[in-house]
């Protein structure tokens, strides 16, 4: 590196329509050091990332420095001009390739022979050799990708990063897929890279990382940096109570459990990879949140629950009045209604009316008994008062879902799952991609359904709203239960606790 | 009422549409062909139809649930053998026979529709791999069962019991009673469900699988429907009665019909007019004569035509919404 390396960011704002995703983020990355970059979900993390990689454009003011230059990173294409490489948490590579094509797939030009059609593949050999040699990796050029692990996959992906010429590394959750021992190959790769001088961002949910292999690290919450400092100065809490931040809480919740009426008993529930042995009990008209970092298995164990996911083990056990008995996943179903993550993915119908999104949770209160004919025109006014019920706001019951906002589209599944009236109503993230107004609405009614005896179990990665909403919380990590905290003793503080409790057992 | 025809003008677009080119083409015909007005020319031009239809019937549940299925004319053939060998292998044909040999085809139909079906729900094999080969199993089931020398014919009752008239009444039976089910009954509306979003169907409680396997059985045994219009007018079987290209057709007819390939739109009365529509398109070109070989071309530009302005249309409604 004979040139001096530098990269500046200068009040880094970015807007989406209603919503700041960043907010003035100034700060600085110097070479030979890894800079860790921690957050919640939504805190900013990869916003930031796809305007260094040329995917979002910052609003006016930002400025950005690399090397004592003003630039513009138009597109990824002048990002990778610059230096800028990326590490991604999803391994890529080109199964049916070796692994010098897969190091170099993204300039074959540039290694044609000359004047010919043909490519120069000792050349090409040698230049890949050169690079992983540099890594310390004894990796055979001429390995198909196919049978290349994991770890030896991002190999080859900081190879390619490096043969573009990369001098800023942003690793992405590197670790999200790896082993162990994949974890640590990774680790001395990155400490040498530093050694190199190399500018290296480091993203990361898992605290331990950080203090792992980080030197300074940067906490950014709600897109606005709250805090950045030297690893060494600060512990587990300080980093914690960085990305957190203070919560205001409020407290206009009733406590209308029924104490003595368990309605679902999880027993050591297993899925394929999370969740790990986890077992709670529900209570009737309680709402459960559940509290975990992104990738600590929330949502895998949803779907291991409700059936969608294969279950390796664990009981479960539903009935009211406290009347307790083992069922299948299908035969809960039957009971439950599951509002996923995804409102696009498994949320909706987009192309279908309101109407008929809503009743899709429970067609058959509408067709008759023998032959399954439909009452179309029940069908609708029942969907006309639940939409009243919730407060859709649309044209009518035939309106196309897709021509609907966010929020109101986040409500006809409220909707439908309210007409359904299950007995417990899960929830991932029930708020996500709404608007702050459509956000109370949503609670209310969550309150109110919950006050007429549904229960509910909520995820949500906001720390805020899991705590005006929920009666009691239990805390996941890497699919593990690891506590449980109940209302009058909620606090950020109690919460995180959970979690770093969880990070020193992983330790040990 | 001024509303009223107004909005089931604006739900009805594709019927409408349907219905104004099919006068069109009535009108052409009427005037350049002699006689074409005539009774027995109508009668027999819609009978001549059913197959085609009877099977675009069947399809447009496939293609509604988001699948596709190309096996419908050699398994409308190979259980047209079945039946005709079985009724044939009698020294005397009774009654009796005819009736079992019309279940044996429609059972047998059904048959190649669940084997489609388990493998393509159950197994969640690809779609089009599993009735491509079953389009090939059935093509030689039939050949083999027909024999080099032909199955022998059946007693002409069957041709009398199953007229023209019949089947044109059959023919709108169907059509009316699948259109209701697709359109009236909570199994219809799973499958569009289904076909709209297939992830959203499954977490909103919808057995995903058994809807589909219902669906490719419906499929084969509309199929068979098709095999008793066409042994009624040939008064046998063979293996080339369902020749592996006329599944354009019944492609081309859902399709021109409205009926969304990738899934989630269509009604089986719109697929059964594009049916006429295309039969009609094959006489005409027959009488300018046309030769066969511009018919394909003509007939394949037309689906990619159809199929691109509802492209198109997604394109730019997607736009506008974004």
């Amino acid at each position: 590196m004979e040139k001096k390396l530098s990269l500046q960011l200068n009040n880094i704002s970015m807007s989406f329509p209603g919503v700041k995703a960043l907010n003035d983020v100034t700060f600085c990355a110097n070479p030979g050091e890894v800079l860790g970059l921690v957050g919640v979900n939504g805190a900013g993390k990869s916003t930031l990332m796809n305007i260094l990689g040329g995917l979002l454009q910052p609003d006016k003011g930002a400025e950005i420095i690399i090397n004592g230059e003003k630039v513009k990173i138009k597109n990824p294409k002048v990002a990778e001009e610059l230096g800028i490489a990326f590490i991604h948490q999803e391994v890529a590579a080109f199964d049916t390739m070796n692994v010098f094509e897969n190091v170099l797939a993204y300039d074959l030009n540039k290694w044609r022979k000359k004047g010919s059609l043909f490519l120069n593949k000792k050349a090409m050999r040698e230049e890949v050799k050169r690079h992983l040699e540099a890594l310390d990796c004894r990796l055979d050029v001429d390995t198909p990708a196919h049978s290349l692990t994991v770890g030896e996959k991002q190999m080859v992906q900081i190879a390619r990063a490096l043969s573009q010429g990369g001098q800023i590394l942003l690793f992405d959750e590197p670790t999200a897929s790896l082993s162990d021992n994949e974890t640590q190959k990774l680790f001395e790769i990155i400490r040498n890279l530093r050694s190199r001088g190399y500018i290296i961002f480091y993203i990361t949910h898992y605290l331990d990382e950080v203090f792992e292999i980080c030197d300074r690290v940067i906490a950014l919450r709600d897109g606005q940096k709250t805090g950045e400092a030297p690893v060494s100065e600060i512990n587990k809490e300080k980093l914690v109570d960085m990305m957190i931040g203070s919560v205001v809480e409020t407290a206009e919740r009733k406590d209308v459990r029924d104490k003595d009426a368990v309605i679902l008993r999880v027993e050591n529930i297993t899925g394929v990879k999370f969740p790990k042995k986890i077992s709670f009990n529900l209570h009737e008209g309680e709402i459960l949140g559940v509290w975990g970092l992104l990738g600590s298995g929330r949502s895998e164990l949803f779907n291991t629950l409700l059936g969608i996911d294969r279950k390796i083990d664990g009981k479960v056990f539903f009935g009211k009045n406290g009347d307790l008995k083992e069922v299948t996943q299908k035969e809960l179903y039957t009971h439950v209604g599951y509002l996923t993550e995804g409102r696009h993915h498994d949320g909706l119908f987009l192309d279908m009316p309101i109407s008929k999104n809503i009743t899709s949770s429970l067609l058959s209160k509408f067709a008759s008994r023998l032959l399954g004919i439909l009452n179309t025109r029940r069908e609708n006014e029942e969907s006309r008062t639940i939409m009243k019920q919730v407060n859709v706001k649309a044209v009518d019951e035939n309106m196309i879902v897709s021509k609907l906002s966010g929020g109101n589209q986040q409500k006809v599944i409220i909707a439908k799952w309210f007409l359904k009236n299950p007995d417990i109503l899960f929830m991932d993230e029930p708020t996500k991609g709404v608007d702050v107004g459509a956000k109370n609405e949503i609670q209310n009614l969550i309150f109110e359904k919950s006050e007429n005896g549904m229960s509910f179990v909520v995820i949500s990665s906001e720390l805020e709203e899991i705590i005006n909403l929920c009666d009691r919380i239990i805390v996941i990590s890497e699919g593990k239960l690891v506590g449980e905290v109940e209302r009058e003793d909620f606090s950020k503080k109690s919460l995180m606790a959970g979690i770093v409790k969880q990070e020193n057992n992983y330790e040990n | 009422m001024l509303n009223k025809i107004k909005l089931f003008g604006q739900r009805n677009k594709q019927l409408l549409g349907m219905i104004g080119a099919i006068a069109v083409m009535i009108l052409v015909l009427s005037i350049t062909v002699e006689n074409f007005m005539t009774w027995t020319n109508i009668t027999n031009l819609l009978a001549q139809v059913a197959p085609i239809a009877f099977m675009a019937t069947g399809i447009t549940f496939v293609l509604i649930s988001g699948g596709m299925d190309i096996s419908g004319p050699s398994v409308m053939a190979a259980s047209s053998v079945l039946a005709v060998a079985f009724i044939t292998s009698f020294e005397v044909v009774t009654g009796v026979h005819l009736v079992i040999g019309c279940i044996i085809l429609l059972l047998s139909g059904g048959l190649f529709g669940l084997i489609n079906g388990v493998a393509i729900a159950k197994l969640k094999m690809v779609p089009l791999v599993v009735t491509l080969s079953m389009m090939t199993v059935a093509t030689g089931i039939a050949t083999v069962l027909g024999g080099a020398k032909g199955l022998p014919t059946i007693p002409s009752t069957f041709a009398d019991i199953f007229n023209k008239y019949t089947i044109i009444g059959l023919l709108f039976v169907i059509t009316w009673l699948l259109d209701f089910i697709l359109t009236g009954t909570a199994f219809g509306r799973k499958v569009y469900y289904i076909g709209n979003k297939e992830e959203t169907a499954k977490v909103s409680g919808i057995q995903t699988d058994t809807v589909l396997l219902k669906v490719y059985i419906l499929c084969g045994v509309c199929a068979a429907l098709a095999g008793i219009a066409n042994v009624a007018i040939i008064s046998t079987a063979r293996a080339s009665m369902g020749p592996q290209s006329q599944i354009l057709d019944v492609v081309s007819a859902a399709v021109i019909g409205g009926v969304a390939v990738n899934g989630g739109k269509g009604r089986v009365r719109d697929a059964v007019l594009g049916a006429f529509l295309i039969v009609g398109i094959n006489n005409i070109m027959n009488l300018i004569g046309v030769s066969d070989y511009y018919t394909t071309l003509i007939k394949g530009s037309i689906i990619i035509f159809a199929m691109g302005i509802e492209s198109i249309k997604t394109y730019y409604s997607s736009r506008a919404r974004a």
